[in-house]
């Protein structure tokens, strides 16, 4: 029998790193790790501001944020230790990894999000994407943008979604609601990233529906968890819509609150309409809180097309948001079973393996 | 059709012809036989032989295996590629069927354009495989399996290559005299493989030498009733382009009973629309497959025997004489680099409309210094570099980099079969007949629920006169099918068949197509000229029945 392969991960960062790709790229090469597919992972990161802990038969390099020395440190890696698999973590650095995979012989997998691919890339990304053996998407729009533009093999660009973490479960939250001081109100939740360059997480519609709401006398509160530069914008927008001491901003909090918070809330909404997956809608719903975005892009994979969430139009999102809060909240625990066994830590690692088979049962 | 223990379940679409030979093989190996249906025999064989079994099937087949103790599908489709099998993929949910309208019909699959189907359709007037005019939709290729398990579907995997067949028949040449035999021994096989069916089999006649030996071999093969549809234009009647005359003789000669069906303009009209909502993927052909089929549905037949693939096997098409000229003439000055591209771009800005009435004339410099150049040059509906005037520039560079045209000509000669005659053979069959023909006879059959057989499309015959195929020499291969009959052809079949027959309906589509896109007529153009705007109007007049389904569905 041969070996297990072994794998150079190049990302942004991983282990230590913040955000949804960092979350990503652990979860990913924590299952691949796990199921002993590959002996030994190197993890090359730009970035890696947290503590962290490594799981078994994984080493990650200190982080390295400037480009040029990021590439030379990656060559050296390389160089220095057989490779078999490269796992690009963005796009952005496929064309570093397609050259590390041509100069070791080794076969190229590149991970696919959302937004970096939903236009055509530069001419050198398309190409090393292009020569990769595998394309990972984290949902069927990913991979539909990504055929859009890249003349490969269908079959070699597979969807392997996202998965919720353990720690998401359904529970109790009123210490939150205590503490926020919004006991007895109907809850709205929004956990996304308020980047003024991207604004595609739909908090202004949110904002805009509410408003209509509570003028016809529904007594709505709307939580708002998350950090950036557009929070200023859209406080100002809540002003102007009448509606700014029920919308509560409560920038970036830590895991054990968000769970919680998460457990408060009657209905998770985000009906953004650029997300790669959306892992939030799972983490709500994991959580026992029904979710609601909007059928576009990623979000339609992580509402299960509606047979976990619910998917409607921009158009139909104020209806909606009346109709959910009307209805009482569904059972908890039933919404997060069925949520884990769609979206669970073992699905997502049977997905990846299987992936993973394709490359090495080939070698 | 699910296996005695419950393991397999297949769905299949087409016609396994070795199917006794077959069921005795697997009952001696212990196999029970519930049905007397050759879909079980593909149930015991996988059991048997697993993806290989492939290699033993002779006919025209599409279909898939559910293995429910691997949990995958097992899809196979026949070496030249006779029945259609298309499938969608979305990353969560695989789907299959034998069409492309099927697959739009269940609703779930993008519309999105591929670029590489459009251009490919203006390439050569159908759409090559894998692609289709969706992204999201591709043909499983000829002579491929496809496993398809939790993961998705993998990349299909080639089990049998015409090129292949032809290169070890190179290997094996045999003298020129013993041509004849080869070809009779070998067509008679194959129509009386052919011929296996609980249903009456007719046949398709022209008056051709394709048909006509086929008709000839039928009644060798000990078939008394013999029932053949000639299509004819009332415009020919009494004319010396009217077919039905010598079909008739041919006919008489080997005891058919002859049924003439007259077209006439009108009823070619009446038609169209229903042509094309009946037509699956756009082609710049089928029409006179569609009024056989309807003639034959008529007299009440639901398999019919067709001629097809006579010119592709034995060196029938001009093409056969002018790419092998065409090479040895204009190959060494295409070879010079930039040589070509420079004259076009001379004469396109000396003499306009020089390049707007010819423009495959100057393709010839840029073109023909290899077979795929030359191939495409003598094919195409249009040439690559005038792509960007007919459809929009940015679908035209995308398609032209994702479907690759000459490398994918040129794949399809690997290994090289060694011969001019078995290269033409390998280009006409693999792409013409390919996505063309056996497309056109698929719809157009289908939709009057006629199944059309072609004896002349085997790969047992390919076999048997692969190592004939270098020697022929141009008509040595018609002459010797004209002979495959016990009683050969009448001599004034195949001296007529050399100068062909002409058909009316070229005119009556350039008609409609002019009328639909309300251009105004220009007086005598080539013929290749008329295609042309036939093909705008079937890409035009696809898009358009399809918004009309969509308002039904809605």
């Amino acid at each position: 029998m041969k070996p297990s392969p072994t794998m150079l991960a190049l990302v942004t960062d991983a282990f230590g790193g913040r955000g949804g790709i960092a979350q990503y790229n652990r979860d990913f090469l924590g299952a691949l790790a796990e199921t002993g597919a590959v002996s030994s992972i190197t993890v090359r990161p730009r970035q890696a501001p947290d503590l962290f802990v490594l799981p078994e038969r994984i080493e990650q390099t200190p982080a390295r944020l400037g480009w040029i020395g990021y590439s030379i440190a990656a060559l050296r890696t390389a160089l220095f230790r057989p490779v078999d698999l490269v796992f690009c973590g963005h796009l952005f650095m496929a064309p570093l990894a397609a050259l590390i995979t041509r100069l070791k012989g080794a076969k190229l997998i590149v991970q696919t999000h959302g937004i970096e691919v939903w236009r055509r890339p530069s001419w050198f990304q398309r190409a090393a994407l292009e020569a990769a053996d595998l394309v990972l998407c984290v949902s069927r729009h990913t991979r539909s943008a990504v055929l859009s533009w890249a003349a490969i093999a269908p079959e070699r660009v597979l969807v392997v979604p996202d998965t919720v973490r353990e720690a998401f479960t359904p529970g109790d939250g009123s210490t939150q609601r205590a503490a926020l001081a919004i006991e007895g109100k109907r809850v709205l939740l929004t956990v996304a990233r308020m980047d003024p360059r991207e604004r595609y997480k739909g908090h202004d519609r949110v904002i805009a529906a509410i408003s209509n709401l509570v003028a016809k006398g529904h007594d709505i509160c709307y939580v708002v968890v998350g950090e950036g530069a557009d929070r200023i914008r859209l406080e100002a927008l809540a002003r102007d819509a009448g509606v700014s001491e029920r919308v509560r901003f409560l920038g970036r909090v830590g895991l054990q609150s968000l769970v919680e918070i998460y457990r408060m809330a009657d209905l998770f909404v985000m009906p953004s309409t650029e997300e790669g997956f959306g892992v939030a809608f799972l983490e709500a719903m994991a959580s026992g809180t029904p979710a609601l975005g909007l059928e576009v892009a990623g979000a339609r994979d992580a509402l299960a097309d509606g047979a976990l969430g619910t998917a409607v139009s921009e158009a139909e999102i104020p209806v909606t948001i009346a109709r959910l809060l009307a209805e009482p909240k569904p059972d908890p625990g039933a919404l997060a079973a069925a949520v884990r066994g769609r979206f669970g830590r073992e699905t997502f690692a049977a997905g990846v393996r299987a992936a993973l088979n394709r490359l090495i049962e080939g070698t | 059709m699910t296996s005695g223990d419950g393991r397999f379940v297949v769905v299949f679409n087409g016609e396994i012809y070795n199917y006794p030979q077959l069921r005795t093989e697997l009952e001696t190996d212990g196999a029970g036989f519930c049905t007397t249906s050759d879909t079980e025999a593909l149930l015991h064989l996988y059991a048997h032989y697993g993806a290989d079994m492939v290699h033993r099937l002779r006919g025209m087949f599409a279909f898939a295996i559910w293995d429910q103790a691997r949990r995958g599908l097992f899809l196979a489709r026949d070496p030249y590629g006779i029945k259609p099998l298309y499938t969608a993929n979305d990353g969560w949910t695989f789907r299959f069927a034998s069409q492309v309208k099927a697959l739009l019909a269940g609703g779930h699959i993008s519309r999105d354009p591929e670029p590489a189907g459009i251009v490919g359709f203006h390439l050569f007037g159908s759409v090559p495989e894998p692609f289709t005019l969706y992204r999201d939709i591709r043909a499983l290729p000829a002579g491929h399996t496809q496993w398809v398990d939790a993961a998705g579907p993998r990349e299909p995997e080639p089990f049998s290559n015409i090129a292949e067949v032809l290169a070890k028949g190179a290997a094996n040449p045999v003298p020129a005299a013993e041509i004849p035999e080869r070809v009779r021994a070998g067509v008679l096989d194959s129509v009386r493989a052919h011929l296996l069916a609980d249903v009456e089999v007719g046949i398709f006649l022209s008056a051709g030498v394709d048909s006509g030996a086929l008709l000839g071999c039928i009644r060798d093969a000990g078939q008394r009733e013999i029932r053949a549809i000639t299509l004819a234009f009332e415009e020919f009647r009494g004319s010396s382009e009217d077919e039905a005359p010598l079909a008739a003789c041919v006919c008489e000669r080997y005891g058919a009973h002859h049924i003439v069906r007259r077209l006439s303009k009108q009823e070619f009209f009446e038609d169209l629309p229903t042509i094309m909502e009946a037509m699956d993927q756009p082609s710049i052909d089928g029409v006179n497959t569609w009024f056989v089929s309807k003639a034959a549905k008529e007299a009440g037949l639901k398999v019919a025997i067709s001629g097809l693939g006579g010119d592709e096997l034995l060196g029938g098409y001009p093409s056969f004489l002018d790419l092998p000229r065409w090479r040895r003439w204009f190959g060494p000055l295409a070879a010079v680099p930039g040589l070509g591209l420079f004259a076009r771009k001379l004469i396109g800005g000396v003499a306009p409309s020089f390049s707007r009435t010819r423009p495959k004339a100057l393709g010839v410099l840029e073109h023909s210094s290899n077979w795929a150049g030359t191939y495409l040059l003598r094919r195409g509906l249009f040439l690559p570099n005038e792509l960007p005037e007919v459809m929009d520039a940015e679908i035209a560079r995308e398609g032209l980099r994702r479907l690759k045209p000459l490398r994918r000509l040129a794949a399809s000669l690997m290994p090289d079969p060694s011969s001019d005659v078995a290269r033409v053979c390998v280009l006409e069959s693999a792409h013409y007949m390919r996505n063309q023909l056996l497309r056109d006879a698929d719809w157009a059959g289908m939709a009057h629920s006629l199944e059309i057989r072609v004896p002349l499309v085997d790969f047992t015959l390919l076999r048997a006169l692969a190592p004939a195929i270098p020697a022929l020499t141009p008509g040595a291969g018609k002459a010797a099918l004209a002979k495959a009959p016990t009683v050969p052809l009448p001599d004034e079949i195949v001296t007529r068949a050399k100068t062909g027959f002409g058909v009316p309906t070229s005119a009556w589509m350039d008609a409609a197509a002019r009328d639909g896109s309300g251009s105004t007529g220009r007086a005598a153009e080539a013929k290749g000229l008329v295609s042309r705007r036939w093909s705008q109007a079937v890409l035009n007049g696809a898009v358009l029945t399809k918004r009309q389904l969509e308002v039904h569905a809605s």
